[in-house]
């Protein structure tokens, strides 16, 4: 028996060795391709995730929403001191509706006597969050509307106060949300009441550092950070937080969205975003522009 | 001999389930913000751990696909991980029939040198290629998570789902030894 186990090893092994170099040559070409051709393969991976996810879901929901009741009942042993806090600032928050209703009602009258038509752009769709990126490397959330629902790349994602991340893969039944902490994530922004442009750079920290900021001087802790509008990426004006500084003095958002608990995602419509639908299109222009001289000369072959 | 080979392709689906278990967990939407800590990547210790005790429960195809599913789902770079730990698994494979008689200690060792060599080219070709890699001590920590976890895995294996050594006198369908 030894001797016929070593003649099959003898046919195996070679053919063994074959299959390992196949599969090594496969999966080099999936990410060689991956790496020239990067938005066909994120699609093909959005197309993925959403037939495989949402059969998942069944089973993601009931674990997730266990999890968070036992962190929900951790906080119930600080329930007094909670109430005490929450009774506060319901208080403070009687006086601020109070204020608010008032100049809703003058805003209304004033909008009355202008006869102003409002912006219906922003309106919006409010998905709920079924995933995480599940790798600590890459921060983003999966949502369960899509191209079905009219989502579509670029648009800006929002929970009910401020901005959470981009639109970035879409499927049929979900898209793929690349939030502001993101490390691949720059977001042009504008800093209140200053007026500074900076860039909100994504690093995988719970804070993102603030980058090219013209006069930082200029920029004080708690300072508003709202989107600028620049180059199309988001409608200018949505709230992302608030300016911090670090120990090291460098200056950071404090973001205004809770990142902790994203249960609920509005995506706002935004027709005029711009779309990316291949790999240079951010860089270089549609057409590339046609050199002067090669098109004099090209003229002056045709005319001869 | 067919109990055998039954056995064998049940170890095979349990190992695909195991592998959807852990993307399962990582894919829950417990805490979206990025934490300082990154958890440890089981289904590397998995392969690694079922690679070195019974090559033939982990197929070379079914750990490519496997970790193709996982690049996959888990958002990185598709293909290079899976190629990389392709590669150490079945180096780990070939040197484990040579020598048999190995103590754990060295076999841990063996692990860790594996995961940090993958680790570090892994991260060396992403950033030849211009991608962001991610931060160093999440790396690191990941890295560190996984080995100090590999002998939970192993004794989950070993006890749990009977993965071990096989015996001198098993042999497979072939009537090879294991």
């Amino acid at each position: 028996m030894a001797k016929n186990g070593s003649n099959s090893e003898d046919y195996t092994t070679p053919l063994k060795r074959l299959l390992l170099a196949v599969v090594i040559l496969c999966l080099l070409g999936v990410f060689f391709l991956w790496r020239i051709d990067s938005p066909r393969v994120e699609r093909f991976r959005a197309a993925v995730i959403d037939t495989v996810l949402p059969s998942f879901d069944w089973a993601m929901a009931p674990v997730t929403a266990t999890v968070n009741l036992g962190r929900d009942f951790r906080s119930y042993q600080r329930i007094y001191e909670q109430n005490q806090e929450l009774r506060r600032e319901l208080r403070q928050m009687t006086a601020w509706k109070e204020a608010a209703l008032q100049l809703e009602q003058e805003n209304a009258k004033l909008r009355d006597l202008n006869n102003v038509r409002l912006d219906t752009r922003l309106t919006y769709i409010t998905g709920v969050v079924l995933a995480d990126s599940g790798s600590p490397f890459r921060q983003s959330v999966l949502i369960n509307v899509g191209s079905r629902d009219g989502i579509v790349d670029g648009w800006a994602t929002m929970d009910g106060t401020g901005l959470v991340g981009r639109v970035s893969g879409v499927g049929a039944n979900t898209s793929r949300v690349i939030m502001l902490t993101d490390a691949t994530s720059r977001i042009p922004a504008t800093i209140q009441p200053s007026g500074q442009r900076a860039l909100i750079v994504g690093d995988n920290s719970a804070s993102p550092p603030i980058d090219f900021l013209e006069d930082p001087d200029q920029v004080r802790p708690g300072d508003r950070i709202v989107t600028s509008g620049d180059g199309d990426v988001f409608p200018p004006g949505l709230l992302i937080g608030q300016v911090a500084q670090d120990p090291g003095g460098r200056l950071r958002t404090r973001l205004a969205a809770d990142y902790e608990r994203l249960e609920f995602l509005r995506v706002l419509r935004d027709h005029g975003a711009r779309r990316v639908s291949n790999p240079a299109a951010l860089i270089l222009p549609e057409t590339p522009p046609v050199d002067a001289e090669e098109e004099a000369s090209a003229e002056a072959e045709v005319s001869q | 001999m067919d109990q055998n080979r039954l056995q064998v392709w049940g170890m095979r689906a349990a190992f695909v389930l195991i592998a959807l278990v852990i993307v399962f967990f990582h894919l829950l939407p417990l805490d979206p913000s990025p934490g300082r800590w990154a958890g440890p990547d089981l289904l590397v210790a998995v392969v690694f751990a079922w690679a070195v005790r019974r090559p033939d429960y982990v197929p070379i195809l079914l750990i490519a696909g496997v970790m193709l599913m996982a690049d996959m789902m888990l958002q990185r770079p598709p293909g290079l991980w899976s190629v990389l730990v392709v590669c150490a698994a079945e180096w780990m494979k070939s040197r484990e029939r040579r020598q048999r008689e190995t103590t754990f200690v060295l076999e841990w060792m063996t692990f860790a040198g594996c995961l940090i060599a993958i680790t570090v080219v892994y991260r060396a070709v992403l950033m030849v290629l211009i991608v962001v890699p991610g931060t160093f001590t999440l790396a690191f920590v990941q890295v560190m998570m996984t080995i100090a976890l590999y002998p939970v895995v192993v004794g989950v294996s070993h006890l749990v789902l009977g993965v071990r050594r096989a015996a001198p006198g098993d042999v497979d369908r072939l009537g090879r030894t294991v």
